[in-house]
């Protein structure tokens, strides 16, 4: 790689090593040990194990099955007969960013962070975890064409602003689509107003990337060459990061409702050479569930929420399973503070509206959202080496009636319902 | 109906209290007739659904029970060795399927709305004041929304459709069936009772360049006290007219010219009703003060009322029970304040059956309907008995609003609004098999379930 392309590529891993940088994790201290017996362990991959164990060393999960023992000095959390499931992953969140969702001002905005708005201590986090959420990813909203870069978080609520972001965890961008950017921006007589317009806006943007980076292409051809007169462009934040979405280095996240739709925006990924990880909402994804299984595209949607605008008219709660028996990846989402507290129920519904197995619905809620966020290998099933991020539950978590009683995040009990106050033992009202 | 009362309006010549109670009684004669013509639409047919058990609400489970379906009504119900099965009847087999009355929404904007953000498509609120008692949601009810199939499908079979509650006095709610050849054969009671909604939400105080009055609390109460006195005063001016006008001589000869009676005023006449106790307010306030306020003013004009919401007046349950007055609650999903407990709203409903208040639960929505039986199972995660939950969407509601002669359990003698589920009625994963609406077995077709089948092939 030439010194020229160096330089720019420093300049985007500059930012990339900004979002490292916030994605670490503070220094973990040394955790005591922690068994959890006697539960049903609903592991996601491996089927249910009744009578089961889990074993955390580390906040990881060090051993899980019946034979499971408490080396000594381990604390044993006795679950009675409870059900036990992964930590519940909402891939699809605003909560936290005290209303700075969406930059409304401009259509194409992929150098928001959300990072910069994240607001560690909103209660919104704590609903959720009460409600055994422990992974979010928070998005920009869908008011622009191209929004901003989202984040990952663990709902540690109590802990320090870093230690709840998700370390390691990929870079997501928002990408949205139809009514929502035509209202904003059309409201206020400017482009877009239209689907036709948010398309060319959208397409717009992806070539003036694609300028930008031949500019410094051709840059660093000069450097290459020698040529001593070879002047850098001009740094763009927006076009960097767009130019990350080309190169593959930004998950894209798109908010889509319609069927013709989706089909665009594939057709726009395929164009321009990026993969969409997952369409948001997708209420009409059961129309064209072929052609996202073909593609690999993930959906993360609602379970029965309709009618609440126009391109949500066609929404049927059967949309999860039509299309998970097609071979999309399902996860169920929030995208509200209210609906991230009983995911659990929401994902319930997909076994009424077209019998989804109890193993099926839950990793609409753990696994597949996981996948969508890309730590799929890091939590959303009950596996060795994975984090220790736990609910406990009291009543039958796939039903109207279960409850979380504790939720464990890499190890630690963050939220106990048999506790006073607010039930959470790592954290103090007025600290 | 509507056409009745403006032609009974017109009668000047009668009291005010006259007038009212003969439309009070046009109101009886025409829900009577509601609940009595499914002739006109029903299949002569009697059906038996025999082997299911039996949720009857008030009088227990049966196992392996039999019920009777004629004429709209509910005929016979028992055991299934009890119960004589009619020769001529069509028999269902319903074993291994639970059997329960239809559910009630005690508010939704069913027929009010069909997409939220396409304002063609709703007629949920007219905010052009604050005072609308005249507002009658009969007058926009729309009987063919697709909302409705929808709703029902879930077992839904009764709701309140109200106005939405940015105004003080929206306008007055009506009771409907969700099912019927037209809105004549759905709305079941109208102005069965009027919202009053003290929940702050009221205020015209959007922004401080937008401000009018009323602007504050102070404002909205001031408001509503002229509106209820206002309206003394115009029932006081008729009866004042009547008496002049009985007085007066009958002679025609006589010199003197009659009583004119006073001028008509839709607005005040519509509140009359209330303030004569015939009819129950819906008090709407959600925290303590904006609670003991709205009571006051309710104490004050003598209104007959029933609670709305109280989402966040936790600190004063004991208060609340000392009312002797049900409790519409919730929404229960309702986030709480953030010095609020996650549950603090969650808890409610136990927390107010435990002190012996009636509580009936709400959609508070209008897609979102068919989800109203979850509400009230995920208040069982809280404290709240499973029994008690389902009795607050059947019964409960039947008896907050007047129609448990009716609804709301499986009984001889009631409407036939019968639901066929394979499993408990409150979890999410009970798929609901059939409905009977007044007795007639409705299609379990919505827009949604054609869609689904188109797609799923």
């Amino acid at each position: 790689m030439s010194r020229v392309n160096t330089l720019f590529s420093f300049a985007v891993v500059g930012l990339a090593s900004l979002q490292a940088w916030a994605q670490q994790p503070a220094a973990s201290p040394s955790r005591n040990e922690v068994l959890i017996k006697n539960a049903v362990v609903m592991t996601v991959t491996h089927g249910n194990i009744q009578n089961g164990t889990v074993y955390i060393k580390d906040g990881k999960i060090a051993a899980v099955g019946n034979d499971v023992s408490a080396p000594a000095g381990a604390t044993v959390i006795d679950a009675g007969g409870k059900y036990l499931t992964p930590g519940i992953i909402d891939s699809h969140s605003h909560i936290a960013l005290d209303d700075d969702v969406n930059e409304a001002t401009s259509p194409v905005t992929p150098q928001m962070m959300m990072m910069d708005a994240f607001d560690y201590q909103d209660k919104a986090i704590y609903r959720g975890l009460a409600g055994g959420v422990t992974t979010s990813l928070l998005l920009h909203g869908s008011a622009n064409m191209i929004g901003g870069q989202a984040i990952v978080i663990k709902h540690k609520y109590g802990a320090s602003r870093d230690a709840m972001l998700f370390p390691g965890a990929p870079r997501s961008i928002k990408f949205a689509s139809g009514e929502n950017p035509k209202r904003v921006y059309g409201g206020k007589d400017q482009l877009p107003s239209t689907r036709m317009g948010n398309f060319a806006v959208q397409r717009a943007a992806l070539v003036e990337a694609q300028d930008y980076m031949r500019e410094w292409d051709d840059y660093d051809a000069k450097v290459k060459r020698g040529d001593k007169d070879a002047k850098p462009p001009k740094r763009d934040l927006k076009l960097e990061a767009l130019a990350d979405v080309l190169r593959g280095k930004l998950m894209v996240q798109i908010h889509c409702y319609r069927a013709d739709e989706l089909l665009t925006e594939m057709a726009l990924a395929k164009e321009f050479g990026y993969k969409v990880r997952a369409f948001h909402h997708a209420l009409e994804a059961y129309k064209v569930a072929d052609e996202l299984a073909a593609q690999g595209v993930a959906i993360a949607t609602f379970s029965d929420w309709w009618g609440y605008k126009q391109e949500a008219w066609d929404a049927i709660p059967w949309n999860a399973v039509i299309s998970m028996r097609k071979g999309v990846r399902v996860a169920i989402k929030s995208d509200s503070e209210d609906f991230a507290r009983r995911l659990n129920q929401e994902a319930a519904k997909s076994m009424r509206y077209g019998g989804a197995s109890e193993e099926e619905a839950l990793k609409m809620i753990t696994i597949n959202p996981a996948w969508i966020i890309g730590v799929e290998d890091r939590v959303g099933s009950i596996d060795v080496g994975k984090d220790a991020d736990l609910v406990l539950w009291d009543g039958y978590p796939l039903s109207s009636f279960g409850v979380p009683n504790k939720v464990l995040i890499d190890g630690d009990v963050y939220f106990d319902r048999s506790l006073p106050g607010f039930g959470m033992p790592r954290y103090k009202e007025g600290e | 109906m509507v056409n009745q009362s403006s032609v009974v309006r017109r009668r000047s010549s009668d009291s005010v209290v006259g007038r009212w109670s003969l439309v009070v009684g046009q109101i009886l004669l025409a829900l009577s007739v509601c609940f009595l013509s499914e002739a006109a639409w029903a299949q002569g047919k009697t059906l038996v659904l025999k082997g299911g058990k039996l949720l009857t609400i008030s009088h227990g489970t049966i196992e392996n029970g039999v019920l009777v379906i004629s004429a709209g009504k509910i005929a016979a119900i028992g055991a299934a060795n009890s119960v004589q099965v009619p020769k001529d009847a069509e028999v269902i087999d319903v074993t291994g399927m639970t059997v329960y009355p239809g559910l009630i929404d005690s508010e939704s904007y069913l027929g009010l709305t069909e997409i939220s953000a396409e304002g063609s498509t709703n007629d949920l609120i007219e905010t052009s004041d604050e005072i609308m008692p005249h507002m009658h949601v009969y007058d926009a009810f729309h009987a063919e929304s697709e909302l409705i199939p929808v709703a029902r499908l879930n077992g839904v079979t009764n709701a309140i459709v109200a106005p939405q509650s940015q105004d003080t006095l929206p306008g007055q709610d009506s009771f409907i069936q969700l099912d019927g050849k037209s809105a004549n054969d759905m709305l079941l009671v109208r102005d069965i009772a009027m919202p009053l909604n003290f929940t702050g939400e009221q205020r015209r105080n959007e922004s401080w360049e937008k401000r009018k009055f009323p602007q504050t609390r102070m404002g909205l109460a001031a408001q509503l006290r002229q509106a209820f006195i206002d309206a003394q005063d115009y029932s006081e001016r008729w009866s004042d007219y009547e008496k002049k006008k009985s007085e007066a001589p009958a002679k025609s000869d006589d010199k003197k010219s009659p009583p004119s009676p006073p001028k008509h005023d839709l607005k005040l006449e519509a509140l009359l009703p209330y303030l004569q106790g015939k009819r129950p307010i819906v008090l709407a306030a959600q925290e303590p003060s904006d609670l003991e306020t709205a009571v006051g003013l309710a104490g004050q004009f003598k209104l007959k009322f029933v609670l709305n919401h109280i989402s966040h007046s936790q600190s004063v349950l004991d208060y609340v029970a000392g009312l002797k007055v049900p409790v519409i609650v919730g929404p229960i999903y309702e986030d709480p304040k953030n010095y609020e407990r996650y549950d603090a709203v969650y808890k409610l409903p136990g927390e107010l059956y435990k002190r012996g208040v009636k509580i009936a639960f709400a959609s508070y929505d209008a897609h979102a309907v068919r989800n109203l039986p979850y509400a009230a199972g995920y208040a069982t995660g809280f404290g709240l008995p499973h029994d008690e939950a389902l009795k607050a969407i059947t019964l409960n509601p039947a008896e907050i609003w007047g129609v448990a002669d009716q609804l709301g359990s499986l009984d001889v003698g009631k409407t036939a609004n019968v639901v066929v589920a394979n499993g408990d009625p409150l979890d999410v994963k009970t798929d609901v098999k059939r409905v009977f609406i007044d007795g007639r077995e409705v299609p379990m077709k919505s827009r949604q379930t054609e869609l689904r089948d188109r797609y799923s092939r």
